[in-house]
């Protein structure tokens, strides 16, 4: 195992570690957070890493959209490169964790045949997944159908359990249980993989997938809860019996109508006052999901100290840049919209104590 | 080669009548990188940006329509031929062409698919009913039931356990009829008060409902007997569809991959004009050359058009905010270390491409942490045999075999200077020293070997920022003049402190220590006051001061931490014998007599030095190579050199 983990993780590990090192520091963020407008938060981002992206556009068409859509342009390089270096027996698993961004591209593409949006605007809502995608998206948002779309589909992943779930759509025109069976797919087909690993390899991918799993899982069976009102039964069926810390009976307890900040203390000690959080909902559920996040920014973090031949460094790595892009979303969307520094810095990831 | 390809920032004006055949010998060439120029038009242009735009989204609609017939009609697209590659097709002539094929393959395919979509519903029922033919009932008696909740239908089968779960509250019957890898035929039943729990856990598990076509009566063989009946019948028809299809392949096949390549072609044409910049009778063309394709590219481009107007601008290798693309200058030879550089980064346009260098150190450091002739020239082999791409599996590492063969051949040559052999050092004479006799010794000379290369790290850097015209960070920056002073003089009062009667007094080495650490401390302060940006300081003094203070007691620890990092190269070379060694010892615990057993462990510890031992060395090489070495001067964030071509990559 130890052989053959250094002989599979030697390129990775070291590639997986510069790009790690080049991640955007907490005093970066902080500096990025004080650009007074969103034309002097570019201003920054054009002398960071990610000022290659954004300069191959010209200034005048970087509205925030396209600038999010640019700076996600490197997270999908630094996948690529994952990829390419990640041992033969990973790849299954990043290539699934991957998908993630085209099931939120396939959710876009949805929503945007339901909203009558024209492909140009929903070109740059999606992420720049290039060839490895194999959502034909522009196809499907010219259809201007659900039905269709989901037809153009044949051959995908997506394609079966899309197709079952149409009945519903066609019953209900709402795109909430298509929407639900592909997040319950992609996190079922995810753990699969997961299990496939051995020994290390399975041990330490458990530890970051199942948690970002049970992060997903609880809010899910909150917000069914709390903002849907479903019964028992359903919160069970649109949740999953799978994870690292959060147990099926927990989910259940939710579901059946337990004292929910009870739940969260006792699954997260650490986690500061989980009661006041939830007194409102509206404000204190993205507040908790973000709580959550920093659990599971500290938890990869803590990957890149120990042992180093396995495949925590690189999933870790992909979670941290995708949790980097998050907080650039919410700076570029914060500044193009004025909102005070009080609006939006609770929803930063990157805290000055996150390194 | 030192530098990565001189570039030229080529400008055209040309006529517009001009401007299609000359877009051609630009992409023909297969030289020019092209810069977005649309934001130069003018309102006054013939044809707006945004109209060059929409013929290019038509293209792009055109030829993915063409691309859904040649699926439906299973046609590969094959590859242009010359013709097809600069024949433009307008899209009024191309689009009836395709209307008219599509015409006729969407007939023959829509009543394929109604065929095959009746058929596929007739085999699911089929699927569905199959499991119940032993049951002697008629079905219909399924369908009202009035005390019981009764459910048949398919779901996920990833969804069976947990539908089971939300009902355990609740008395159910839960069966599974028919099960394939996805989707089960089950049967839902429960009492009819709760039938509300019961159809909404059923909805929210996904289990759609069946209810057999109200034509089928009977029990279920006599339903199965006529539906086998009306899947014959289908089968027939489909077969007739099918017919008439390999027809329209065959009569189609070669204008859809002519259509495709001369659609797909325009569509390239067109998008690079969209980004040229458009005046009223004139167009802008800007981007990047490499200068020596220059003359020809000019050649070329006359005999199109008599008019048009070429300015040509020398890219600079200084400070400037232009993305100038960076085409790296290498012999082929160098590939393999190219690919190690870009790995890390690609080099900026101002910047000294470190390919050589890495093709020069790279190989040495591993040569002196893996001295052994026997295991360096295996290495060289094995290095070999993948550049030959003779093993199919080793083919994807073919790229690697260029380095290791050069690793392979120095770690062979300091085998000789070491006396080592297969790990044996009692063959060969040592032409320069054995390191397990010499320790110490070896240690300190890799230190000042990593000493010599970080100055050279350092001195590129300084050279870098020379060619950047960047003086603050030539003269101030830790990686600058300054840092070097003080890197040096760190140096010397360590040499001054271990070496008795060194010729230079400590004092020297002191004032040079506190004048350069001052300002590498202020480095931030000094820069901001010769480029002229105030204010100085971005924080308060106190906050300043600490930083700085911390800044360069960081800087001071790195300048430590780097030199010594290369004290691994003698404890490698040192560990490779000792290595060795514990497999001679093992060797002959296992065989005394040095029988077949000493000989397998000796053959199976040589396969765990040059397998493992190689990979941990190699490993080592690339981080003092990527984290001391390039620290001292390399940015990278260079931008790739993309010349426009008609014909995408992959098809070239």
């Amino acid at each position: 195992m130890l052989t053959s983990g250094v002989a599979g993780y030697a390129a990775i590990h070291a590639r997986a570690r510069i790009l790690y090192s080049r991640l955007l520091s907490p005093q970066e963020i902080i500096i990025l957070s004080e650009a007074t407008d969103y034309g002097t938060l570019l201003e920054f981002l054009e002398d960071s890493p990610y000022g290659p992206y954004l300069q191959s556009v010209d200034e005048k068409e970087l509205t925030p959209r396209r600038a999010v859509f640019q700076i996600k342009g490197r997270l999908a390089d630094a996948y690529l490169t994952v990829l390419q270096l990640a041992p033969t027996h990973t790849q299954p698993l990043l290539s699934q964790y991957y998908r993630h961004y085209e099931v939120d591209n396939l959710k876009a593409v949805l929503r945007g045949i339901i909203s009558g949006a024209s492909w140009s605007q929903v070109l740059f809502v999606l992420f720049p997944l290039g060839s490895e995608s194999v959502l034909p998206a522009q196809e499907m948002v010219e259809t201007e159908s659900v039905a269709a779309a989901v037809e153009l589909l044949r051959g995908t992943p997506y394609y079966d359990t899309l197709s079952h779930a149409m009945e519903r759509y066609t019953a209900e025109r709402s795109l909430f249980p298509l929407e639900v069976a592909l997040d319950l797919n992609y996190w079922r087909e995810l753990w699969s993989e997961v299990n496939r690993l051995s020994n290390q390899d399975r041990a330490r991918s458990r530890r970051i997938i199942g948690s970002l799993l049970d992060m997903n899982n609880l809010i899910w069976a909150i917000r069914y809860r709390m903002y849907h009102h479903l019964s028992e039964e359903e919160i069970i069926n649109y949740t999953l019996p799978i994870g690292y810390r959060v147990r099926d009976e927990d989910i259940r307890a939710i579901a059946a109508g337990a004292d929910i900040p009870q739940v969260v203390a006792r699954l997260y000690p650490d986690l500061p006052d989980p009661d006041v959080l939830l007194q409102e909902p509206r404000r204190g559920l993205p507040e908790l999901e973000i709580q959550l996040q920093r659990h599971v920014a500290r938890q990869c973090r803590a990957v890149f100290v120990g042992f180093p031949f396995h495949i925590g460094i690189p999933l870790s790595f992909l979670v941290l840049n995708e949790m980097e892009i998050q907080d650039l979303t919410v700076l570029i969307e914060a500044k193009s919209s004025h909102v005070p520094d009080e609006g939006y810095q609770p929803y930063l990831l990157t805290t000055s104590a996150s390194k | 080669m030192f530098y990565p390809q001189a570039m030229t920032d080529l400008q055209l004006i040309v006529p517009a009548r001009d401007m299609l055949a000359l877009t051609k010998v630009l992409a023909g060439q297969g030289v020019f990188h092209q810069v977005d120029a649309s934001y130069l038009s003018s309102e006054a242009g013939s044809t707006s940006p945004d109209s060059w735009q929409d013929r290019a989204a038509e293209y792009a609609v055109l030829e993915r329509r063409i691309l859904v017939i040649m699926k439906s009609l299973d046609v590969e697209e094959g590859l242009p031929s010359s013709a097809e590659q600069t024949s433009m097709i307008e899209i009024e002539v191309a689009r009836p062409k395709v209307e008219h094929i599509e015409q006729e393959v969407n007939k023959a395919g829509d009543q394929l698919a109604s065929e095959q979509k009746k058929l596929e519903q007739i085999e699911s029922t089929l699927r569905q009913i199959e499991p119940l033919a032993g049951i002697d009932l008629d079905m219909s008696a399924l369908r009202d039931p009035q005390h019981i909740f009764s459910m048949l239908g398919t779901m996920p089968v990833a969804n069976m356990d947990r539908l089971q779960t939300s009902l355990a509250r609740i008395p159910f019957v839960f069966l599974t009829l028919l099960q394939d890898r996805q989707r089960a035929v089950v049967w839902l039943a429960g009492p009819q008060n709760n039938s509300d729990v019961l159809e909404r856990a059923a909805r929210s598990a996904y289990l759609n409902p069946v209810s057999l076509p109200a034509g089928h009566r009977g029990t279920p063989s006599e339903i199965i007997e006529s539906l086998h009946t009306a899947i014959e019948r289908i089968n027939n028809r489909i077969a007739e569809q099918q017919y008439a299809v390999a027809q329209l392949h065959a009569a189609y096949r070669q204008q859809l991959q002519a259509l495709l390549w001369r659609v797909r072609g325009s569509r390239m044409l067109v998008e690079a004009v969209a980004h040229f910049g458009q005046l009223q009778y004139t167009y802008l063309i800007v981007g990047w050359v490499p200068t020596s394709s220059m003359p020809a590219l000019t050649e070329q481009l006359r005999g199109v058009s008599k008019e048009i107007l070429i300015e040509a601008y020398p890219g600079k290798r200084g400070r400037s905010r232009q993305n100038i693309p960076v085409a790296l200058n290498n012999p082929k030879l160098l590939n393999p270390f190219q690919e190690l550089v870009t790995t890390f980064a690609q080099p900026r346009y101002e910047e000294l491409d470190p390919t050589l260098l890495i093709a020069l150190t790279f190989p040495l450091l591993f040569g002196a942490m893996f001295g052994d002739l026997g295991h360096g020239l295996l290495l060289a082999l094995l290095g070999g045999v993948l550049v030959s791409r003779k093993i199919p599996v080793l083919r994807g590492l073919a790229g690697l075999g260029g380095l290791i063969i050069a690793c392979g051949l120095v770690a062979a040559l300091f085998g000789f200077l070491y006396g080592s052999i297969f790990g044996m050092e009692n063959l060969l004479p040592a032409l320069w020293m054995r390191p397990m006799d010499n320790i110490m010794l070896i240690l300190l000379i890799t230190i000042g070997a990593g000493v010599v290369l970080l100055s050279i790290g350092f001195l590129i850097g300084i050279l870098n920022a020379w060619m950047a015209r960047d003086w603050g960070r030539l003269l101030f920056d830790r990686n600058g003049i300054a840092g070097l002073v003080l890197y040096w003089s760190i140096i010397g009062l360590a040499a001054g402190f271990f070496i008795g009667g060194f010729p230079v007094p400590p004092l020297v080495f002191l004032t040079l220590a506190a004048v350069s650490g001052l300002i590498v401390m202020l480095s931030e302060l000094l820069e901001h006051w010769i480029e002229g940006i105030r204010p100085l300081v971005g924080e308060s003094l106190p906050t300043y001061a600490i930083q700085v203070f911390f800044e360069l007691f960081e800087t001071m620890v790195s300048f430590l931490s780097n030199s010594l990092s290369y004290v691994r190269v003698g404890a490698f070379a040192v560990a490779h014998v000792g290595l060795s060694a514990v497999f001679f010892i093992l060797a002959g615990l296992v065989s005394p007599v040095h029988g077949i057993g000493y000989w397998l462990v000796i053959a199976l510890g040589t396969i765990f030095i040059v397998g493992f031992e190689g990979l941990i060395v190699g490993i080592q090489s690339m981080r003092l190579e990527y984290y001391e070495f390039f620290s001292k001067f390399f940015t990278g964030g260079g931008t790739h050199y993309k010349p426009l071509t008609l014909i995408p990559p992959v098809e070239k």
